[in-house]
C-alpha cells in the first residue's frame, strides 16, 4: 500500500465518521421538537384571543369617551342654565335602539329556511320511514335558537325571524309540527318560510354562515337554505314592552 | 482495478451522507422555526395578558364615569316630572339589556359533569347546546335577568365551545355551571322541574341540583353593548 493512499482513506473515513455524527445529531433535535407541536397548537387561539381582547378594549373605550362627553354635556348645559331634557331624550333613544325598541335599518344579512318537507305517499309499509323522511328537512325551533346564537357570534346589531324581533330575553318553541313561537310573551307565531333578518358587519355574518364544512349552512345541510347579504335592511322593533316586575336594580 | 472500486463505492456512500445531512438541515430550517413559534406563544399570552389589564382598567374607568354620568343627569333633570320618569325608563332598559347589577326572587341551577360513570359518553358532560337550551326555557318562563357562572346574558351574548371549552360572552366558563335566573319564582320552577323538560332529559347524563331563592344577586356585563351598522328608521 503506497503512503498517499493510506491518508486518502484515513481521510475519507474521518469525513464518513463526521457526517455520521452531524446526522445523529440531527435526528435528535428532530425527535425533540416533534414535541413542540402541541405547544404550537395553540397559537390560533391565543391569536384569537387577543383579538378579542383588544376589540374588547377598543369598545370600551369608545364607551368610555362617549361617557365623558356626555358629562361634559350635562355641565355645559347647567352652566349656562340651559334645558337637559334633549340630552336625556338622546340617552333613552339609544338605550332603546340597543334593546330592540325602534325600527331600525342598516346593512346586513337574510337567511331564508324553508320546510325541506317531501310529500308523503298512502302507504302502510313504508309510514315509518316516511315519516322520519318528512321531518328531517323541517326547521326545528333548535334549529332557529342555534342560528341566533351563530349571528350573535358573529356580531349582529339587531336579528328578526318574520318581523318577530329578537330581544334580550326573547324565546323559540315549538308550538306544534307547523308553528314555531319566537317571543312567548307576545305570542308571536311565526312558520315556514323563516326570513331571519340580521344587521351588522355583512362579512363577518355571511362568512359566519358559509364557512365550508363547519359553518351553520354546511352543518344543517338537511334543511333549505339560502344567505344573501342586502343593503338597507329594516328590522321591526319588538311588538311588546320591556317589564322588570321581579328585578330591583342595585347600585354600584 | 480494486482502487477504482473502492473510490466509487466511497464516493456513493459521501454522496448518500451528505443527501441525508442536505434533508435533515431542511427538516431542521422548518423545526427552528416552531422553536421561534414557541416563542412567539409566549410574547402572544403576554400581549394577550397586558390587553386583558388594558381593558379591566378601562372598564373600571367606563365603571366611575358611568356613575358620575348618573350623578351629572340628576343634577341637571332633577326638578321636572318627565325628566324624572325617562330616567327611570332608561334605568330600566339598562337592566334589561344586562348593564346593571340586580336582585330578586328566581332558581339557581347547577349543571355539573358526570364523574362518576364509568365509560366517558359524551353526555356526561355539560354542552354548549345544553346551556342555551336551558336559557332559552327560562326566557320562555320569563326570566328578567340570567346569567351563566356571572356572565350575564345579553343581547348580543353567544354560548359557543372551542374544543372542550364554553364560552359565554367570549370568556371561558368552566363546570359546575351555575346559572342563575330572576323572575317569578313558581313560573320559573315550574317551566324547568316540568316532567319531559329540558333539565328532566338532562338528569339522566349529568348531576343537574335546581334551587328556588328569594333573593338572588346576578352581576352586570362586564363589557360594553355597541351599535356600530345600526340607525333608527327615519
Amino acid at each position: 500500500m503506497k503512503k498517499g493512499e493510506g491518508t486518502m482513506i484515513i481521510t475519507i473515513g474521518l469525513v464518513c465518521f463526521v457526517l455520521c455524527t452531524v446526522m445523529f445529531m440531527q435526528f435528535k433535535v428532530v425527535e425533540e421538537t416533534d414535541i413542540t407541536q402541541l405547544e404550537t397548537m395553540r397559537e390560533s387561539e391565543l391569536r384569537e384571543q387577543l383579538a378579542t381582547w383588544k376589540e374588547r378594549y377598543e369598545e370600551v373605550n369608545a364607551e368610555y369617551e362617549e361617557n365623558i362627553d356626555k358629562i361634559n354635556e350635562y355641565i355645559d348645559k347647567r352652566e349656562s342654565n340651559q334645558e337637559a331634557s334633549e340630552l336625556l331624550e338622546k340617552e333613552l333613544e339609544s338605550a332603546k335602539l340597543t334593546a330592540g325598541l325602534t325600527n331600525v335599518i342598516g346593512d346586513g344579512i337574510v337567511v331564508t329556511l324553508v320546510d325541506n318537507v317531501k310529500e308523503v305517499e298512502n302507504n302502510e309499509e313504508e309510514e315509518i320511514e316516511d315519516d322520519y323522511q318528512v321531518n328531517k328537512g323541517k326547521v326545528e325551533a333548535s334549529d332557529l335558537l342555534t342560528l341566533v346564537n351563530e349571528l350573535r357570534l358573529a356580531g349582529a346589531e339587531a336579528i328578526s325571524i318574520n318581523d318577530q324581533r329578537i330581544i334580550n330575553m326573547t324565546d323559540i318553541f315549538e308550538l306544534n309540527d307547523y308553528i314555531i313561537l319566537v317571543n312567548n310573551g307576545i305570542n308571536g307565531r311565526v312558520t315556514s318560510p323563516y326570513v331571519v333578518k340580521a344587521i351588522g358587519d355583512q362579512t363577518y355574518l355571511e362568512s359566519a354562515l358559509t364557512t365550508k364544512k363547519v359553518g351553520y349552512v354546511d352543518q344543517h345541510s338537511e334543511l333549505n337554505i339560502t344567505v344573501e347579504k342586502q343593503k338597507n335592511i329594516l328590522i321591526e322593533k319588538y311588538k311588546g314592552t320591556i317589564e322588570l316586575e321581579y328585578s330591583t336594580i342595585k347600585e354600584d | 482495478m480494486t482502487k477504482n472500486k473502492v473510490a466509487i463505492t466511497l464516493g456513493i456512500m459521501c454522496l448518500i451522507l451528505t443527501a441525508a445531512v442536505g434533508i435533515q438541515i431542511r427538516t431542521i430550517e422548518s423545526t427552528s422555526s416552531t422553536v421561534k413559534q414557541t416563542l412567539k406563544d409566549d410574547n402572544l399570552r403576554d400581549a394577550v395578558l397586558k390587553w386583558k389589564e388594558k381593558y379591566d382598567n378601562k372598564y373600571r374607568e367606563l365603571e366611575q364615569s358611568t356613575q358620575q354620568l348618573e350623578k351629572e343627569r340628576q343634577k341637571s333633570t332633577s326638578t321636572d316630572a318627565t325628566s324624572i320618569e325617562k330616567q327611570e325608563e332608561l334605568k330600566k332598559i339598562n337592566a334589561y339589556l344586562g348593564l346593571s347589577k340586580v336582585e330578586g326572587q328566581g332558581l339557581i341551577i347547577t349543571l355539573k359533569d358526570n364523574v362518576t360513570s364509568k365509560i366517558g359518553t359524551a353526555e356526561d358532560v355539560v354542552h354548549d347546546g345544553d346551556l342555551r337550551e336551558i336559557v332559552n326555557e327560562l326566557k320562555n318562563a320569563g326570566a328578567e335577568a340570567i346569567s351563566i357562572n356571572d356572565q350575564r346574558i345579553t343581547p348580543s351574548t353567544a354560548i359557543t365551545c372551542i374544543g372542550t371549552v364554553i364560552l359565554v360572552n367570549d370568556e371561558k366558563v368552566g363546570a359546575p355551571f351555575i346559572i342563575k335566573a330572576i323572575g317569578n319564582q313558581e313560573r320559573l320552577w315550574g317551566a324547568i322541574t316540568r316532567p319531559g323538560g329540558y333539565a328532566d332529559i338532562l338528569e339522566t347524563y349529568l348531576t343537574v341540583d335546581i334551587k328556588r331563592e328569594d333573593k338572588i344577586l346576578i352581576e352586570k356585563y362586564n363589557g360594553v353593548l355597541t351599535n356600530q351598522t345600526l340607525k333608527n328608521e327615519e
